[in-house]
């Protein structure tokens, strides 16, 4: 029982890991563009986007089963019930949180990194990649806020991944399981299985941040 | 330049990972059968075990079991989302089969559900039939003495209990005594325990819970209302395209055949030292499919 | 030698600075007036940093917005800022003092000799292999002006340079105010120390009521 746990934080591990970066592949230069200049268009897309950070896990679920299921628009991909369609699922859902966090950061630095680099010379483009590798710290923990409301989610991988033992059962539709079959001890075991891996991640990944 | 090499490395750990990823669903569309479930038979842990056994006769295929509710185990099957059915709710099943979504399916399996409520039964069902029992609860209800508490989730349980309330005439929709959760089995008994009131439950979820509800006991549990029968179904490939028809038809002959029925009929004697399911055998009298008639029409 | 046709800035919707003339350079510039009446957002509108909502900034001769982004580039090399707050980027001192001369593509061996002479010019040469961010105010302050003179600008624009400095700090930086005079190099810098305005006896520039005016005679400031 113990190999099956360990397979599923595995799985529950490559599948968030893999979301959060695809999610930080495209938030992070969103945020930049939203934060490059300021205009009362990008303004409304930042608040539109701050809102949709409150969006309920299972409505992302829904709406991309809809569109993935066999008789949707993208039901000929075949990727329903797969670990990739809950990749897919977890990096939508956490885009608007990348987004928005990114923004907030990359905005704080624009105010001063920005100014430094083109008041010394920097070319629009060099102030830019200035500011991001500035941001990274900063910007390496907004990605790991991401990657902990992936692996803490519960609608889309059950919604998406519909929790098939030994393929998209993961930790969080594991412990759905366990409670309503009743086997409250294991549940929350498994929960602690979770929190302790999400905060070993943490750890790991600030210790690795601090020496890079 | 340093942030063109996080790009190039985020990209690579990007199509690495899906590449690995991808490894998870290799084998061929026609070696993995998907099947729909009702929760409150995949909880038993029935379904894995006969998947185990089937696994050994076709190793190289993998059956995949969705744990939802009847309404949505169907209606998934609709999307064309799924190969099979396994689904406890006469009256939704019939609109399925109506429509043409799904084949004429096989009753495999039945066993009751129960009324089970707190221990010193304000409402008194305890002796009555299924139909007076829902009766009594209501009537008990309005005088402000029981609490019942429904799952209100369109699962197979949901649609008998509104089947037993017709039945006996009565419409609780909208009382103050009649709390409509919108919840599993589990948390629905959870919830009953906590109020002292009744509910409908399976009998399968209430022998797991059963030591976990110490206000509760089952008051009702005979009755032809309270059979519970589990169909199994496969897609119709004419109305939903891509349904793997070959596999299902044989994972449902599996199911069906004197092996399944064996594995079914011993099942949870280990654990609760009584079998949860009756196996249908294939029903030679014909009483279920006559039981599974009058309450898909009464759906 | 940098010149502002008419310019107003607005943040917000409101003019922070409106129509303004003036001339900066050659020699030293020195910009007082209150807290909060304009003299940083007058330096970054000089220094290219700030678009303003209308007019003109010409830099050594070349009107800075309307020019193509390529040609403004150049220009604006040709200026430097320096922040109150210093701003520091991550990494160490020498990186920092660098950092100007990195984006201008200057070869490695030039950049260590540059960035030397830079850190020795503010004699803070010691630090080179500190990290930049963990520094105190005076230091970093420091640190952003040899950033500044390592890029060799003929334009420098300095807001409150002196705030933090110790007294060897400020004698340093005198030192290197007459260096700069004697390179020809044009010096503005904002400032609330009224000794040093008296000091220089520039040309002074007094920012009041949203507007700013050059007065040639500083004595007459009361």
């Amino acid at each position: 029982m113990w190999q099956e746990v360990a397979e599923v934080v595995a799985r529950s591990l490559l599948i968030s890991g893999t979301a959060t970066m695809l999610a930080a592949f495209w938030s992070i230069p969103v945020a930049m563009i939203l934060t490059a200049k300021e205009s009362e268009f990008r303004r409304v897309l930042l608040d539109l986007t701050n809102t949709l950070v409150a969006i309920p896990t299972v409505l992302v679920g829904l709406v991309l089963y809809l569109l993935l299921s066999r008789s949707g628009p993208l039901g000929f991909l075949g990727i329903l019930y797969t670990p990739t369609s809950i990749v897919i699922g977890e990096a939508v859902l956490i885009t608007p949180l990348i987004v928005s966090l990114s923004a907030s950061v990359l905005r704080e630095t624009r105010a001063g990194i920005w100014e430094m680099a083109v008041s010394i010379g920097a070319t629009e483009r060099q102030a830019l990649v200035t500011m991001v590798t500035e941001s990274l710290p900063r910007l390496m923990s907004v990605i790991l806020i991401g990657f902990n409301r992936a692996i803490g989610e519960l609608g889309v991988a059950l919604m998406l991944g519909g929790n098939i033992k030994g393929l998209t059962r993961v930790m969080t539709t594991a412990i759905a399981l366990e409670v309503s079959k009743g086997e409250f001890e294991f549940a929350l075991a498994l929960g602690g299985v979770l929190l302790f891996v999400t905060f070993l991640v943490t750890a790991i990944v600030r210790k690795v941040g601090k020496t890079a | 330049m340093r942030i063109r090499r996080v790009f190039v490395a985020l990209t690579v750990a990007v199509v690495v990972s899906i590449l690995f990823l991808s490894i998870y669903q290799t084998g061929q569309h026609e070696n993995i059968l998907r099947v729909t479930t009702t929760t409150s038979l995949y909880n038993t842990g029935l379904l894995d075990k006969l998947a185990e056994e089937f696994k050994q006769m076709h190793p190289d295929v993998s059956v995949q079991f969705i744990a939802i509710g009847s309404g949505e185990a169907l209606r998934r099957a609709a999307q064309g989302d799924a190969d099979m059915v396994l689904s406890h709710a006469p009256n939704l099943e019939k609109r399925y089969l109506d429509d043409g979504t799904l084949k004429p399916g096989k009753i495999f399996a039945y066993n009751y559900f129960i009324i089970v409520g707190p221990s010193d039964d304000p409402a008194n069902v305890t002796g009555m039939s299924p139909i007076e029992a829902m009766a009594a609860i209501y009537t008990a209800g309005e005088r402000g003495r029981a609490i019942f508490v429904s799952r209100a989730d369109n699962s197979g349980t949901h649609n008998r209990e509104l089947m037993l309330w017709s039945l006996a005439s009565v419409n609780p929709s909208g009382k103050t005594w009649y709390l409509e959760l919108g919840a599993d089995m589990a948390l629905t008994l959870m919830v009953a325990n906590e109020k002292k009131a009744y509910t409908l439950s399976d009998v399968g979820t209430y022998l797991k819970f059963s030591d976990k509800l110490g206000e509760l006991k089952p008051l009702v549990e005979r009755g032809d209302a309270l059979i519970n029968i589990y169909s199994v179904y496969v897609v119709n490939p004419v109305k939903v395209p891509g349904v793997n028809e070959k596999l299902a038809e044989v994972f449902m002959r599996f199911i069906t055949s004197e092996e399944g029925q064996k594995i079914i009929e011993n099942y949870g004697i280990d654990e609760f030292g009584k079998p949860l399911f009756n196996a249908a055998r294939g029903d030679p009298t014909g009483e279920l499919k006559n039981v599974w008639e009058s309450m898909a029409k009464l759906g | 030698m940098i010149e502002l046709k008419r310019v107003s800035f607005a943040y917000a919707n409101e003019d922070i600075i409106r129509d303004v003339n003036l001339t900066f350079g050659p020699g030293v510039t020195v910009v007082i007036g209150p807290n909060g009446s304009g003299k940083t957002t007058l330096l970054k509108l000089a220094a290219a940093i700030y678009r303003p909502r209308v007019g003109e900034v010409l830099i050594d001769g070349v009107n800075t917005w309307s020019a193509p982004e390529t040609v403004r580039v150049s220009v604006r090399r040709n200026v430097v800022y320096v922040h109150e707050k210093p701003i520091m980027l991550r990494g160490s001192v020498a990186d920092n003092v660098a950092y100007g001369l990195r984006i201008r593509n200057v070869p490695d061996d030039e950049v260590a000799t540059r960035t030397e002479e830079a850190l020795e010019a503010l004699g803070i040469k010691h630090l080179a292999h500190e990290k930049a961010q963990t520094l105190s105010a005076g230091q970093q302050q420091k640190v952003a002006l040899a950033r500044a003179l390592a890029v060799r600008p003929k334009n420098l624009l300095l807001d409150e340079p002196i705030a933090s400095l110790d007294k060897s700090g400020r004698e340093i930086f005198m030192e290197l105010l007459r260096e700069m005079v004697r390179k020809e190099v044009c010096v503005a810098m904002a400032t609330h120390d009224r000794l040093l305005a008296l000091q220089l006896m520039g040309r002074t520039i007094v920012v009041e009521n949203k507007t700013a005016t050059l007065i040639e005679n500083p004595e007459r400031i009361s």
